[in-house]
């Protein structure tokens, strides 16, 4: 058996959340009663003071809005012009920017095959140049050596 | 859902959006408890006047979006609510505007009571219970006051503050509870 209401249990009979307890405490309790009902009058009061005819603005008469003329300006109308707008000034924009980068890009290749080709040859003349004689007339250079040694030596008996 | 209860429910729906056809009836039907709800929440009996006049001006220009899954009254009140909402935030953006020097004077909800030949005590004490109750009501969140109001002034169900609201069946409820032990504790000081 509950001894009184607490000040839960109170709102939440105001609120209407009534359990069978509270409801047999009430029925036995007449200071919870007491408080209870005056509670539900100052909510009551309440209610009547919020609906008396004193605290009113009437009822304005009304008018039917008229529907607004068509106009060829809106701000929807001007933002999708706009949207639309960019984005036609944005396709070529773009476009001529790719096909720029895409010259750029082959330029680079174009160069850097070139430079390949240039430091091959280079390589290639250094190693000719590093040559004493031409390769055809390597022959002729040991010839010529051994020529000159064999002069050398029948100089050498002769002088002897 | 049934049949009958479908029956009802197409019955209702073809009502409600028939009763919007006549809408100056609509006004005249709707407009003093959506002013009520404005005044009690907003407190300013132009920003009230202004405020209900925007919501019909509202449901006016939407009633063809009206599907009738609620009663008119209720979705003018769900406008309502929403207006006062964003009202209040504004009100809260604005801190330089000084809202309260425009209000009309609301803040003596207990003069608009009758005396109906209360003794001056009975009227006295009548007096002072409305006063701490709209005091009350006006130290409450925009939520609980919201919730208050339509359940203590306008009499509707949880499941119609629901639906006008927008909230749960289980938030209503605890706002509620909540509102009502703000309330009972300024009560309790005017013993």
């Amino acid at each position: 058996m509950i001894e009184h209401l607490s000040a839960e249990q109170i709102s939440q009979w105001i609120v209407g959340d009534r359990p069978w307890e509270l409801q047999e405490h009430v029925a036995g309790c007449a200071e919870c009663r007491a408080e209870l009902t005056r509670m539900e009058n100052a909510l009551s009061q309440f209610r009547t003071a919020m609906r008396e005819p004193a605290s009113f603005v009437p009822a304005p008469s009304w008018r039917q809005p008229e529907p607004r003329p068509a106009t060829w300006f809106s701000w929807r109308r001007m933002a999708l012009t706009a949207t639309a707008l960019l984005v036609l000034a944005a396709v070529p924009v773009t476009w001529r920017v790719r096909v720029h980068e895409q010259a750029l890009r082959e330029q680079a290749d174009q160069s850097a095959r070139s430079a390949l080709a240039d430091s091959q040859l280079l390589e290639t003349v250094d190693a000719e140049i590093s040559q004493a004689v031409p390769q055809p007339m390597e022959p002729l250079v040991t010839l010529a050596t051994w020529n000159s040694s064999s002069t050398e030596q029948n100089q050498k008996s002769q002088e002897r | 859902m049934g049949q009958s209860s479908l029956v009802e429910w197409m019955a209702t729906a073809v009502t409600s959006s028939h009763e919007l056809d006549d809408f100056e009836s609509v006004v005249r039907l709707h407009w003093l408890k959506i002013f009520r709800f404005a005044l009690a929440s907003l407190r300013d009996r132009h920003a009230a006047e202004t405020l209900a006049q925007d919501c019909f001006f509202r449901a006016y220009k939407a009633r063809d979006r009206f599907r009738g899954d609620s009663s008119v009254s209720t979705w003018l009140m769900q406008i309502a609510v929403n207006l006062v909402r964003d009202h209040i935030r504004d009100r809260r953006l604005q801190f330089w505007k000084r809202a309260r020097k425009t209000a009309v004077d609301v803040t003596a909800a207990a003069s608009w009571i009758a005396d109906n030949g209360a003794s001056p005590e009975t009227a006295a004490l009548r007096k002072e219970q409305v006063q701490a109750v709209w005091d009350a009501t006006g130290s409450l969140s925009e939520r609980q006051r919201t919730v208050f109001l339509l359940r203590f002034v306008e009499d509707m169900e949880i499941l119609e503050i629901a639906a006008a609201t927008g909230l749960k069946e289980g938030t209503v409820k605890i706002h509620l509870f909540r509102a009502v032990q703000a309330v009972r504790d300024r009560i309790g000081k005017t013993k």
